[in-house]
């Protein structure tokens, strides 16, 4: 599984990517927890991944930081402002990182983006979309009865 | 060993109607099935495991491991795929095959559709043909499916365009508030438009309730049966006769010939992978287009070095399927009424005669859609693919959203082709399909074309935006694969004759889609259907 502090940067991120307004960003709607649930399934593959590129957009955000996170010393992807993330984000999304990435940072970054809408656009029988906080806010309302479902 | 009057591998569309004839008639029948029974749902659909979006595997087979298929695409590149990735060209593997899972659109092909060559020339390095038979031939026998699987349609509306005897057994859908927007820019236009046919239940039908409009057509089964399939129809009249025993879980790993090459019968496998042979006096091929290309290259021996059938090298060429564009638009209100299946509208305005190009295809509206898979296909592709936009993007738009989609007749290419890999082994240690070549690239025209009639087609709806681009060249099969085994006279540029019967074998026979010289502008499923109740019927009526 994720560390704690691997699981944090991966909050952050997923909030960017879906980010909450009037309505929930994706941590808010579950994402998390699918992302849990896949990782012990068809995802177990993928966990390698996320660790890397998870420590490497850290590591990243420390590069770039204005200045020193005053408790860990370090700026932390989560303590920046929403319009820094994202403009660190685009680096990453077109391959313009600072460090030396593990994996390729472009490819992280695009599949991340797609776990996360799955997570978040998918049946909440998939672990995400709680309530159906996603369908509600597009407005995919089934009009009809579903019969024996 | 067991001895049957009539073997047939594959209970899917062809297989499952060739059956009901067949076992009616007096035959005893085995019916191979590689798949199982896939039960009516009782749990909500999984948006990331069915037919129509798969990126976790599917829920109608065939299974993800163990069933490989090879691909080379157009710069040499060779894949091992698995059956729910890109390229697989897959269909569904359970008792009814696509026909338990299929959105059931439910098309006769157009007179025209029964001679491209004729009507349009034949594209240099095109295999573009006639096919031996003429729309009157099939006539009888698309009624037939109309009937005994159920179709719901516009009667009236098809009348227009194609000669009928009898109209539609059931009324057609409700006009989904995408439709009559749609319906209203084609009056604008000039264009005519009418009711999608469908092997859905509009009212109660052979016993079975009508629709109740859930949200899931494509990808899924019915949760209250009121989709037709063989599964539900031809299947259940052949077993209910007594003469018909259906294996599931089977799979065919030779077609058996004796001493002199005559088909003798078959070597399968059962569930449990033990090694059986039965014998019958006649096998029918039904896997589908990839699968009885497959098995006829497989099924090798002395007398048949390059499989059967196969003497001048035509099994497993001009696979095609249909090339899709499709063009989405955004309307100024809300057309979502949440309603399945979505789909209720068509013109066949451009299924021939488009100035410039060869053949066309008919455009309809789209099935009701899953969030993701609109996420993942139907967004703007200059809309970013995160952020707050993309969020806005959905939650102000996915309401509004209309998609017209076109199954455009691919002009077929011999290079585009199914052969047997040299190495890669299926779990049963059969030799798998290696995919290669491309349709012929005046599809790549005609699907232009179409595209440029959709887009003006969702502007004269009103659209606001709109977006949508022409598929590029690939191979393209899916589940409207089709043209592997195509029917013709001569023997030296087709695979069987005009009733099915492959070239130099007088008791081996294909019913399925292999049988297609050239796929229509339409889904193909009702001509499935149709050619495999007149390949069964001459059979009953030959015997």
């Amino acid at each position: 599984m994720l560390s704690t502090d691997q699981q944090s940067t991966l909050h952050a991120l997923m909030d960017r990517i879906i980010p909450p307004d009037e309505d929930p960003g994706a941590w808010q709607a579950g994402v998390g927890d699918y992302l849990a649930r896949q990782f012990e399934g068809d995802l177990r593959d993928s966990l390698a991944l996320y660790r890397a590129g998870l420590d490497a957009l850290e590591a990243e955000a420390a590069a770039s930081g204005p200045a020193g996170d005053p408790i860990a010393g370090v700026t932390r992807f989560a303590a920046l402002p929403a319009a820094e993330q994202d403009a660190l984000l685009k680096r990453i999304e077109a391959g313009q990182v600072v460090h030396t990435w593990p994996v390729d940072p472009a490819q992280f970054f695009q599949t991340v983006v797609q776990h996360v809408n799955e997570g978040f656009y998918s049946d909440p029988g998939n672990g995400g979309n709680r309530d159906a906080a996603a369908w509600r806010m597009i407005g995919y309302v089934p009009g009809g009865r579903e019969g024996a479902r | 060993m067991t001895t049957y009057d009539v073997i047939i591998i594959g209970a899917g569309a062809g297989g499952g109607v060739a059956a009901g004839v067949l076992a009616e008639a007096g035959k005893r029948v085995l019916l191979l099935e590689r798949g199982g029974h896939l039960p009516i749902p009782t749990a909500p659909l999984d948006h990331l495991r069915n037919q129509r979006f798969s990126p976790y595997g599917h829920n109608a087979g065939p299974e993800i491991d163990g069933n490989p298929r090879v691909t080379v695409d157009l710069e040499g590149q060779v894949a091992v795929i698995r059956p729910h990735e890109g390229g697989y060209q897959n269909n569904a593997a359970v008792v009814g095959g696509g026909t338990r899972v299929y959105g059931g659109m439910a098309w006769r092909f157009l007179p025209q559709d029964f001679r491209m060559a004729s009507t349009y020339g034949v594209p240099a390095g095109s295999s573009l043909a006639d096919w031996p038979i003429c729309y009157d031939d099939l006539a009888p026998y698309y009624e037939r499916a109309e009937w005994e699987v159920g179709v719901a349609g516009d009667s009236e509306g098809a009348a227009r365009h194609w000669p009928r005897q009898r109209g539609y057994p059931m009324p057609p859908m409700p006009i989904s508030p995408q439709g009559a927007v749609l319906r209203a820019g084609a009056a604008r236009l000039g264009w005519d438009t009418f009711g999608i046919p469908a092997l859905l239940n509009t009212v109660p039908y052979g016993g079975r309730p009508a629709c109740v409009h859930c949200p899931y057509c494509v990808g899924s089964p019915c949760p209250v049966d009121a989709k037709n399939g063989t599964q539900n129809t031809l299947i259940e009249r052949a077993l209910a006769s007594g003469g018909c025993e259906l294996m599931t879980e089977t799979v065919v790993n030779n077609i058996d010939t004796d001493a002199a090459g005559r088909v003798s019968g078959v070597s399968y496998l059962d569930s449990a992978g033990q090694p059986h042979s039965a014998r019958a006096a006649v096998v029918i091929c039904a896997g589908g287009a990839i699968e009885t290309a497959r098995l006829l290259l497989s099924s090798t021996s002395a007398r048949h070095p390059h499989g059967l059938g196969n003497a001048h090298d035509q099994v497993g060429r001009n696979l095609q399927g249909h090339y899709y564009p499709a063009a989405t638009g955004i309307m100024p209100e809300a057309v979502f009424d949440g309603l399945g299946p979505g789909m209720s509208t068509v013109t066949v305005q451009f299924n021939h005669g488009n100035a410039g190009v060869v053949g066309g295809g008919m455009m309809t509206d789209d099935i009701l859609e899953m969030p993701i898979r609109y996420w993942q296909h139907g967004l703007p592709p200059e809309l970013p693919r995160w952020g707050i936009e993309n969020k806005r993007f959905m939650r102000e738009n996915y309401q509004r959203l209309v998609r017209v989609t076109s199954p455009v007749q691919e002009i077929p290419s011999p290079e585009a082709r199914v052969t047997l890999d040299p190495a890669v082994r299926d779990r049963w240690g059969r030799p798998v399909a290696r995919l290669s070549g491309a349709t012929h690239p005046e599809t790549i025209r005609t699907s232009a074309f179409m595209l440029a009639r959709e887009k003006e087609w969702l502007a004269a709806a009103g659209a606001v935006r709109m977006w949508g681009k022409v598929p590029s060249l690939k191979l393209s099969a899916g589940q409207h694969q089709a043209g592997t085994c195509r029917m013709g006279v001569d023997p030296r540029t087709s695979v069987t004759d005009a009733w099915g019967r492959v070239h130099g074998h007088d008791n081996l026979l294909v019913a399925d889609s292999s049988l297609n010289v050239t796929n229509g502008g339409f889904n193909p499923v009702l001509t499935i259907m149709a050619m495999a109740f007149r390949v069964a019927d001459h059979l009953t009526q030959t015997w």
